[in-house]
């Protein structure tokens, strides 16, 4: 798809600015929510206690 | 001596090696062409990181010089090829694609630039990447230091992340391969979005030394390249131990096609919806399509299910653990500010908080996760699915939430392979994306996911499949 360089402007612009739209406290609450609701969806989670974890990971 | 032609910027590695050997054109001349192509086009694409054209011009004489003397090093001998930015390359910038290292500089080179210049390979330039490629999560494809990476087949539309400028260069034939790098998904998306062949390797086959840590039990580096065939020889040339990468499996990988099972001989697991329910609508003729080319080949195509953990989760709980420890400095030092997506400044800052029994109890879960699909795969050779469920997004789309308008499966739509991509991750397993054909004008690929270390299995599907299709030999209108 050829696109002129004021074109390709026109698409580029919303893209840079959608970086911006999010102040930093609400991002921050956010991603702090999502880490907390991974915690719960892990403490949900039974495991035999002899299960060890995957340290020296080897596939 | 022949002219460099248009056709050759998408040649394979096998026929640009045969070329070179046969003396149609010297080394020289091809890294020139390709050190000038990249260097023209890849701005168009944001793909391009740093030139390197003096140094190929150096390494590129010097295979002329053996090729002169008989000197012969294998298939990937004079052939240009390109690094995420992630890798260190001595004594150039190696950015991460983040503005707080942009001025860093490391005075050795990674372990897999060595070894392809111990084959005669020759580096023609560093590639774009999503910044910190991808850590903390991020919202938006302008999260790069590079600017967004623009797809070779629709300037409006995402290359896919986090190795952006690894698989856009491949596709606009600005390179005829590039390594990038997986923790989850940076090669898979990338390949699939940009109609690319690319190989994501079982965990520990590829040092990961002097490459970017965002997590040291899930990174990966692999190859994006014209074809299965490709990978293969790539893979043969950077595979192998590594002491310098605790992580490394100490084994090597030498590509045997000619031992391949044929495509009927082999059990292969899929979710139909997948290439239904779950897949884009406007994807799912070529999805449907690519499901018979392997049906007429006579594979047995097997309906089965992944086990059931939260995939999801658990690799967060891993990925955010370690990648918290490792950017603890720039998040510290208030630097992390000077990264270009707010939602990837809070991820980071959020990894902070991530409780050590959270972390320790998904890296049990894994264990459990292994031992489930390596019980999965007493059952198949492979598990098909596809590479993304649609084409490329618009660029301006947001990444971590549907865009107004989106397609989204139904409400209760089956799970099919849902989570494949965490699992893979999680239990190091390799993958090959096939790009299988078009949809809204641009490229969908599939995935083909096996054991760890059955890449000479994935290949052989991928050379058999790329032998009944033409999909990956398309190129875009560059």
């Amino acid at each position: 798809m050829k696109l002129t360089r004021r074109q390709l402007v026109a698409v580029l612009a919303p893209a840079a600015a959608l970086a911006q739209t999010q102040p930093a406290e609400d991002a921050l609450a956010a991603a702090k929510a999502k880490v907390k609701a991974t915690s719960d969806a892990l403490a949900k989670l039974d495991l035999p206690m002899s299960t060890e974890p995957a340290f020296q990971f080897r596939a | 001596m022949a002219a460099i032609s248009e056709d050759l910027f998408f040649a394979g590695i096998a026929e640009l090696n045969r070329r070179l050997v046969a003396r149609e054109f010297p080394a020289e001349e091809l890294a020139r062409a390709f050190a000038e192509r990249l260097e023209r086009l890849g701005p168009r694409y944001n793909a391009l990181a740093l030139p390197l054209r003096e140094q190929a011009l150096r390494q590129a004489k010097q295979v002329d010089g053996d090729l002169k003397r008989g000197r012969l090093r294998g298939p990937l001998q004079g052939i240009p090829y390109g690094v995420k930015d992630l890798l260190s390359y001595a004594g150039q910038p190696t950015t991460w694609g983040a503005r707080p290292y942009a001025g860093q500089v490391f005075d050795f080179n990674a372990t897999v630039i060595d070894k392809l210049a111990g084959v005669g390979s020759v580096i023609v330039g560093k590639l774009a990447m999503v910044e910190l490629a991808g850590g903390g999560g991020y919202s938006t494809a302008a999260a790069s230091l590079f600017g967004p990476g623009l797809n070779p087949w629709d300037r409006t539309c995402w290359a896919g992340g986090s190795s952006s400028g690894s698989a856009a260069a491949v596709a606009a034939g600005l390179v005829p391969f590039a390594l990038g790098s997986e923790t989850s998904g940076s090669i898979v998306t990338p390949a699939s979005f940009c109609g690319v062949t690319a190989l994501r390797p079982t965990y520990g086959l590829v040092s990961r030394h002097g490459a970017m840590a965002l997590s040291w039990t899930l990174d990966k580096i692999g190859p994006f390249g014209r074809s299965a065939e490709d990978c293969g020889l790539i893979l043969q040339a950077i595979a192998g131990k590594d002491n310098a990468d605790p992580g490394s499996a100490g084994k090597s990988f030498y590509y045997t096609p000619q031992y391949a099972r044929q495509l009927k001989e082999l059990r292969i697991g899929y979710a139909p919806a997948d290439f239904n329910e779950r897949a884009d609508p406007s994807a799912r003729a070529a999805f449907q399509a690519a499901l018979v080319v392997f049906q007429e080949a006579g594979a047995q195509l097997i309906e089965t299910k992944l086990p059931d953990h939260p995939f999801g989760a658990v690799l967060s709980a891993v990925l955010a653990g370690e990648a918290g420890s490792i950017f603890e400095p720039l998040i510290a030092s208030g630097k992390v500010n000077e990264l270009a997506d707010p939602v990837q400044i809070a991820g980071l800052k959020a990894s902070q908080d991530v409780a050590a029994k959270d972390y320790l109890k998904a890296m049990r879960l894994r264990r459990i996760i292994q031992q489930d699909v390596q019980q999965l795969f007493a059952d198949f050779d492979a598990l098909l699915t596809t590479g993304r469920s649609g084409p490329a997004v618009k660029i301006d789309q947001p990444l971590d939430k549907p865009a107004p308008g989106e397609w989204q499966p139904a409400p209760g739509a089956p799970a099919g392979f849902q989570g494949i991509v965490p699992m893979g991750n999680l239990a190091g397993l390799p993958a090959l994306v096939l790009p299988c054909g078009f949809a809204q004008n641009l490229p969908v690929a599939l995935q083909v996911v096996g054991a760890p270390f059955s890449e000479n299995a994935l290949l052989s599907i991928g050379k058999d499949f790329q032998a009944r299709t033409d999909w990956h030999k398309r190129r875009p209108p560059v």
